[in-house]
C-alpha cells in the first residue's frame, strides 16, 4: 500500500506545537482583562495535541501524555466551582473576585486577579471536552 | 445580599461533580447522591421557609448592583418551586437503583441528574432574561445526555427530535433576548418589567412577547408545539421520563407564569386571550392522545399535556383564584407525573411489556402497585379531596369569574376523560386474566413503591391539608399580581 | 506638520479602503472556487487562501479601530486555518485524519 512520506510535516509539528502550547497559556494567563481567557487557551491547547494527533498517530500520543482527559474535565468544574463557592464561606457574594499585585524576581510587578483560577478551571474542562470529543469520533472503527 | 439564594443552584453541581469521580463504583455513587440530594432539599426547605418568613431573598452574584450584574431572585413562587423540585429529586434518587442498570449507573447517570437539578433550580430562581437562557441550555444539556443513556436504536432516533427541536427553540430564544434588548437595552427582569411599563407596552413589545411566549410554549409542549415531546420523554428509562415530564415542561410554564405575570401584562385582551384558546386546544388534542393509544407509557406521556393546557388556562385568565389554581396545579401536577412514571415504570418492569393489550391480572400478584395506581389517577383527575381537586376548583373559579362558559365546559370534560385514560389502565392492566408474560414469579417491588408512596403522601397532603396551604398560594398569586413588588425588590434603590 | 499628518491620515484612510475593496474581491472569488472547484484539492487551498484574507480583514479593522487587542485574533485565525488545512490535506492524501497507529 501506498504510505505518504510526511517528514515535513512531523518535523513542523514538533516545532509548532510548542508556539502553539506557548500562545495558549499566554491567551489563558491574559484572560481576566484583555483578549483571551480559560475557554479560548483550552481549545488552542487541544489544537497543539490535535495536531500532535494527525502527525504522530493516536497511540504514540497516548503514550507520551498519559493523561485522563476526563477526568480533566471533573477536575477542571471542580476548580471553576470551587472559586465561587469560596466567597460562600468567607461572607461575601457568590462568585465575588478581587486581585493584588506581587513583585516576582523576573517578571517584576504583575497583576494576579482570583478571576484567574477559575479561568484555568475552564482551561481544564475546555481541553478535556475537545480531547475526548476528537478522540471518541476518531475511535469509531 | 444573602447567598443562601444561590445554594439550591451549586450544591447540586458540585454535587454532580463529586458524584462524576465515584462514577464507576455504584455503590458509594448511590450513597453520596442521596446524601447530597437529602441535603440539598433540607436547604430547599430552608430557603422556602425563610422567603415566606422574611419576604423575598435576593443575590446579587459577583457583587454587582442589581441591573448590571447579574441577580438570583428567591421569591416565593421560585422557592415553592425549588422544594418541589427537591423533593422531586429526593424521590428519584431513591428510585433510580431500581429502574437503571448498574452499567447506565455507571455511564455518569447521577452526574447528570444533578446538572439537571441544578439547571432546573437555576431557571427557576434566576432574576435575568439571558441567565435564564443559560440554565435553560444546563438543564437540556444534561437532558440530552439522559436521554441516550443506555444508547438503544429507538433512544436514538428520538433524541435527533428532541435535540433538533429545542436547539430551533434555543436559537429563537437568543434571538427575541436580543430584540428585546434592542428594544429596553436591559436583560434583567425588574428593569425590562419596569421599562415596558413605562412605554405601555407598545406593539413591538407585544411582539417580542409573542416570540418569546412561542419559545417557551415549545419547551412546555403547549397545543401546536407538543408534537415532539410524547414519542420522546417515552423512550429513556423510566426515571429519566418522570423527570423529564415532572420537571421540564414545568420549567418552560414556569417561565410562561414569570414573563406574562412580570413583563407583559399591559395587553391583556390580546395576549392572555390567546392563552386561553391555546390551553382548551392543549386539553382536547393531549387528552385525545392519551385516548388513542394502548402504551402505557404514552399515555402518561401525553397526559402531561392536558396538565400544561391547565396552567395555561389559569395564567390566560389573569385573575386571583385561576392564577392560584394554577401555581397549586403546577405544584400537583409535578408531584403526580412523577408518581405516575415511576408506577409505569414499575408496571413494564413487572408486566415485561408496555403494551395494555397484552397485560391483564396483576392486581393477584401486586395489589400494592395497583392501589397506588388507583390512588393516582383519582388525585390526577381531581376528585375531592385529592390536590387535583383544589387546583381545578380554584381554576373553575378564576374562569367563571371571567364568563368563560366554554373553557369550564373543555376542562370538566377534559378531566373526565384524562380519569378514563388512567382508569383504562388499571382495567386491562390489573384485573381481568393474568396474562403477563412470566406470571409465576413474582418479583421484588417495595423499592419501586416507597419513593411513589411518598410523591402521593405529599400529593394528599397538598390536598387534604389546603387549608393551611392555601393562604401562602394566594399570597403567591396576589405577589404575582402586582408586578411593582417583583421590581421594588430586586431594584431596591 | 499638521498638514503632513492630515494628508497621511488620508492615505491611510484611503488605502484601508482599497484593501478592504481587494480583498472583499477576492473573498468572492474565493468563494467562488470553491463552489465551483473542479477538484477537491483546490477547494482546501481556496479554503486556506479565505482565512489568510480574514486574518487580513481583522488586521485592518484593528488598524481602524486604532487598537493593538486585536493582534491576539489574527494569529489566533492563523493557527486555526492552517490547522483546518493540514486536516483537508491528510484526509485527501490518507483518506483518514488521525489513525490509530502510525509505523
Amino acid at each position: 500500500m501506498y504510505k505518504p512520506n510526511d517528514l515535513i510535516f512531523r518535523t513542523t509539528t514538533s516545532l509548532i506545537a510548542f508556539i502553539l502550547l506557548g500562545f495558549s497559556i499566554y491567551l489563558l494567563l491574559a484572560g481576566h482583562n484583555s483578549p483571551g481567557g480559560g475557554f479560548i487557551g483550552g481549545l488552542m491547547t487541544s489544537s497543539a495535541i490535535l495536531l500532535m494527533y494527525m502527525a504522530y498517530g493516536m497511540d504514540i500520543v497516548k503514550k507520551i501524555l498519559p493523561i485522563n482527559f476526563r477526568l480533566l474535565i471533573l477536575i477542571g468544574l471542580l476548580i471553576a466551582v470551587t472559586t465561587g463557592i469560596v466567597s460562600l464561606f468567607i461572607g461575601v457574594p457568590f462568585l465575588s473576585q478581587t486581585f493584588t499585585y506581587v513583585t516576582l524576581p523576573i517578571f517584576g510587578k504583575i497583576e494576579l486577579a482570583t478571576a484567574m483560577i477559575f479561568d484555568i478551571g475552564v482551561f481544564l474542562t475546555v481541553l478535556g471536552v475537545t480531547i475526548t470529543i476528537i478522540s471518541t469520533i476518531a475511535e469509531d472503527q | 445580599m444573602s447567598n443562601l439564594a444561590v445554594l439550591p443552584i451549586i450544591i447540586p453541581l458540585l454535587s454532580g461533580i463529586i458524584v462524576a469521580f465515584f462514577a464507576k463504583n455504584v455503590k458509594v455513587s448511590r450513597v453520596l447522591a442521596a446524601l447530597f440530594t437529602i441535603i440539598n432539599a433540607l436547604v430547599a426547605v430552608y430557603l422556602t421557609s425563610v422567603v415566606f418568613t422574611d419576604g423575598t431573598v435576593i443575590l446579587e452574584t459577583g457583587d454587582w448592583v442589581a441591573p448590571f450584574g447579574i441577580v438570583l431572585v428567591a421569591d416565593p413562587l421560585a422557592a415553592v418551586l425549588v422544594m418541589t423540585t427537591n423533593i422531586i429529586a429526593l424521590a428519584s434518587v431513591f428510585y433510580a437503583p431500581f429502574a437503571l442498570t448498574v452499567k447506565k449507573e455507571q455511564h455518569y447517570f447521577y452526574a447528570f441528574y444533578f446538572f439537571l437539578i441544578s439547571g432546573v433550580s437555576g431557571a427557576f430562581l434566576t432574576g435575568d432574561l439571558f441567565n435564564l437562557f443559560v440554565f435553560f441550555e444546563v438543564l437540556l444539556m444534561a437532558s440530552y445526555a439522559l436521554i441516550v443513556l443506555g444508547g438503544e436504536k429507538v433512544q436514538l432516533r428520538e433524541s435527533i427530535k428532541y435535540v433538533l427541536i429545542n436547539l430551533f427553540s434555543s436559537i429563537l430564544f437568543v434571538t427575541a433576548i436580543a430584540f428585546l434588548y434592542g428594544v429596553v437595552g436591559t436583560v434583567n427582569m425588574a428593569q425590562i418589567a419596569e421599562r415596558v411599563q413605562e412605554v405601555e407596552q407598545t406593539g413591538i413589545l407585544t411582539t417580542i412577547g409573542i416570540l418569546l411566549f412561542f419559545v417557551f410554549a415549545t419547551k412546555a409542549a403547549l397545543f401546536p408545539l407538543f408534537y415532539w415531546l410524547p414519542k420522546s420523554y417515552i423512550v429513556p428509562n423510566p426515571v429519566v421520563s418522570a423527570l423529564f415530564g415532572a420537571l421540564l415542561t414545568k420549567v418552560g410554564i414556569y417561565s410562561i407564569l414569570r414573563v406574562f405575570s412580570l413583563i407583559f401584562v399591559y395587553k391583556i385582551s390580546l395576549t392572555h386571550e390567546i392563552f386561553i384558546w391555546i390551553a382548551a386546544l392543549s386539553m382536547i388534542f393531549g387528552v385525545i392522545g392519551a385516548l388513542s393509544t394502548n402504551n402505557v407509557k404514552l399515555i402518561i406521556a401525553y397526559n402531561i399535556i392536558p396538565a400544561i393546557g391547565f396552567i395555561m388556562m389559569g395564567i390566560g385568565m389573569f385573575n386571583e383564584p385561576a392564577l392560584s389554581g394554577s401555581i397549586y396545579y403546577l405544584i400537583h401536577d409535578m408531584l403526580i407525573k412523577t408518581a405516575l412514571f415511576f408506577i409505569v415504570g414499575a408496571i413494564v418492569y413487572v408486566a415485561g411489556t408496555s403494551d395494555l393489550k397484552k397485560m391483564g391480572g396483576l392486581i393477584h400478584h401486586y395489589p400494592v402497585l395497583g392501589w397506588l395506581l388507583f390512588v393516582s389517577a383519582f388525585v390526577l383527575a381531581g376528585i375531592p379531596p385529592f390536590s387535583g381537586f383544589i387546583g381545578k376548583l380554584l381554576l373553575l373559579e378564576g374562569a367563571l369569574e371571567n364568563d368563560k362558559i366554554i373553557i369550564v365546559i373543555i376542562a370538566l370534560l377534559t378531566s373526565l376523560l384524562i380519569l378514563y385514560s388512567i382508569i383504562k389502565i388499571f382495567v386491562n392492566g390489573f384485573w381481568g386474566e393474568q396474562r403477563h408474560i412470566e406470571p409465576t414469579e413474582k418479583k421484588p417491588l417495595a423499592g419501586f413503591l416507597v419513593p411513589v408512596a411518598f410523591l402521593l403522601s405529599f400529593s394528599i397532603l397538598l390536598g387534604v391539608g389546603a387549608e393551611y396551604i392555601y393562604p401562602s398560594i394566594e399570597s403567591i398569586s396576589t405577589y404575582l399580581l402586582n408586578p411593582e413588588l417583583y421590581i421594588d425588590s430586586v431594584l431596591k434603590e | 506638520m499638521t498638514d503632513a499628518l492630515a494628508i497621511s491620515e488620508r492615505i491611510l484612510d484611503i488605502s484601508i479602503l482599497i484593501s478592504i475593496v481587494g480583498i472583499s474581491l477576492s473573498l468572492i472569488l474565493l468563494v467562488y472556487r470553491i463552489i465551483k472547484g473542479p477538484t477537491n484539492p483546490d477547494r482546501a487551498v481556496a479554503l486556506d487562501a479565505i482565512g489568510v484574507n480574514l486574518m487580513g480583514v481583522v488586521a485592518l479593522v484593528a488598524i481602524v479601530l486604532i487598537s493593538s487587542k486585536l493582534n491576539d485574533v489574527v494569529l489566533l485565525i492563523g493557527i486555526l486555518s492552517f490547522l483546518g488545512t493540514l486536516a483537508v490535506a491528510k484526509y485527501l492524501e490518507a483518506g483518514v485524519i488521525i489513525d490509530r497507529d502510525r509505523d
